[in-house]
């Protein structure tokens, strides 16, 4: 075992997620939190500790919005703390709250995510021009969606991959979102729609890229005693992992996720997991873009490099494939408010785990699960293998 | 919570603010050398690590793997590669441009790392392709990226 003591997930919480929503940062993020301190039959003087997962500040618009959420977090005269690694913040928010945990110093700890995007307009795209290096990009005009697809653009060239099988990832992901009752963009849609979407900044098509959403997500984390009290269906965190690649993203082999591969292998060793593929029945790799889920599921090691589209064509990452991945319906059917979107995925997870997933639930009865966020400007993996 | 669809952002009831802050970035040691060549000398500079032998472009102050003080420079010339490209059709605001630009990702031979910029002079691009370098006239040089004017095909 790592650290003094298990650390289990007991209870989950989503809220809708929406291209804009009425309610707060704060409100968002007391609905996730609620939600999951329910599902964990636990109330709020039952939580020791909170971590807070939310991403630029931009966004919300309110500078320090780890401090401006913390109420709605469930975080008033408790400690806490608020993480931030970009994009990857909703994957490392419950490791953050797993430490918490497993180095004996709580027993309970609840962690939520939160984005509210739309307070920047007209469009959060703007909070994006300021991530890059202010000497040798910004003066260029850098915009998100370009360095998107220059990787993108490199992947395909290194394996001679078609956009008609990138365009599979979002058709099946728009499609599981169906069944997600806090879908933002389900939809039944097919590879010529994607291939007649706007072209945005060639390889990039409109519906290649999830939207941008307001949105919260929450899980409470409990050491195994707690656990064994609350529940009789704990889901284990037994994996954790987290790495930067090179901050100058120019550096990299844009086709291949290196920091995704480290974080995964780190995961992997402490969950005692040998043959990814085989071990784990079901995955939720960060899609942010299409061509990103079948980048992260290389990076994860669930298949070799450049062969995700194949396994992508032949159905096995469909809900009732062999390897079900993302069946929640991903950031590109669900929507992306960036640090509640990789916590969704962890609760996907933990209610696939569980058998909780309803009409979304894959067949097979699942026992162990990986999510993973990518982020910063990026080169950040965040992994998390759950057990049941 | 709220159910209510909102689809024009305005029509939620809101106050309207401002984050408003402006900002002066040194170009850094490493920085005001490579920037002073390019526009002094028309130079594009990379600094060698003298423990992995790591040409970085652009140059830096330190080898992030040996964590070395990078002391030697080293002049990479004005052609490089093209590493991977994008065509922008649309702007920031989702508006369409004028005319498609094409944005490259150049690599120079010898170096580790590369450079963002426009390509020019083409509307044809493709992985692999030969470019070099265009600067603007010494007088409207200003010791910045854009110092470079775009970078167009090798014929």
């Amino acid at each position: 075992m790592f650290g003094k003591k298990r650390v289990a997930i007991v209870g989950a919480g989503v809220t809708l997620f929406r291209r804009n929503l009425k309610e707060t940062g704060k409100e968002l993020s007391f609905h996730a939190a609620k939600m999951a301190l329910e599902q964990a039959g636990m109330e709020l003087r039952d939580i020791q500790s909170v971590v807070m997962g939310t991403a630029p500040d931009a966004f919300d618009g309110v500078h320090m919005k780890g401090e401006y959420l913390a109420d709605g977090a469930g975080a008033y005269h408790k400690p806490y703390t608020r993480v931030f690694v970009g994009g990857g913040t909703g994957v490392f928010a419950p490791l953050a709250g797993w430490w918490h945990v497993a180095s004996g110093k709580f027993d309970t700890c609840l962690v939520v995510c939160e984005e509210k995007m739309s307070s920047c307009y007209p469009h959060p795209q703007y909070a994006f021009t300021t991530i890059f290096d202010p000497i040798l990009e910004r003066p260029i005009g850098m915009n998100l969606i370009w360095i998107f697809a220059l990787e993108m653009n490199r992947y395909m060239h290194k394996h001679n991959i078609k956009k008609e099988d990138i365009a599979l990832v979002s058709v099946k992901n728009k499609r599981n979102a169906l069944d997600n009752p806090i879908a933002q963009l389900a939809a039944n849609i097919t590879v010529e729609d994607v291939l007649n979407s706007e072209i945005m900044a060639w390889p990039v098509q409109r519906l290649d890229v999830s939207p941008t959403s307001d949105g919260a997500a929450a899980a409470v984390l409990v050491s195994e005693d707690i656990a064994k009290e609350v529940t009789d269906n704990p889901v284990w965190i037994d994996g954790v992992g987290w790495c930067i690649d090179s901050t100058y993203w120019t550096d990299r082999d844009l086709y291949y996720p290196d920091y995704v591969e480290y974080a995964a292998r780190m995961a992997y060793k402490m969950a005692g997991i040998k043959n990814p593929p085989k071990e784990i029945d079901v995955a939720e790799p960060y899609d942010p873009f299409d061509y990103k889920e079948l980048h992260h599921m290389e990076g994860l090691l669930l298949c070799k490099k450049g062969e995700a589209p194949k396994l992508t064509r032949e159905g096995v990452t469909q809900r009732d494939g062999d390897l079900p991945t993302c069946p929640s319906g991903g950031l590109l059917g669900c929507g992306n408010p960036i640090a509640a979107a990789g916590m969704m995925k962890v609760c996907e997870i933990f209610w696939q785990l569980r058998g909780e997933a309803g009409k979304r639930q894959v067949p097979g009865d699942p026992r162990t699960g990986v999510a993973q966020a990518w982020g910063d400007l990026m080169q950040y993996g965040s992994v998390i293998v759950l057990r049941r | 919570m709220s159910l209510e669809k909102i689809t024009n952002l305005f029509d939620a009831r809101h106050w309207i603010g401002h984050m408003e802050a402006d900002y002066r970035y040194t170009l850094g040691i490493a920085g005001e050398r490579f920037f002073k060549e390019i526009k002094e000398n028309a130079r594009i500079m990379g600094a060698k690590c003298p423990k992995c032998g790591v040409v970085f472009v652009p140059p830096r102050l330190y080898c992030e793997k040996c964590f070395m003080k990078l002391e030697e420079w080293v002049d990479v010339g004005k052609r490089g590669e093209v590493y991977t490209y994008t065509i922008a059709t649309i702007d920031i605001d989702g508006k369409k441009l004028e005319k498609p630009q094409i944005y490259a990702l150049i690599k120079f031979e010898g170096a580790h790392g590369g450079l963002i910029h426009k390509i020019g002079e083409t509307e044809n691009v493709y992985i692999g392709m030969k470019v070099e370098a265009v600067f603007k006239p010494p007088s409207e040089r200003k010791a910045s990226i854009n110092d470079i004017a775009y970078f167009k095909p090798v014929k």
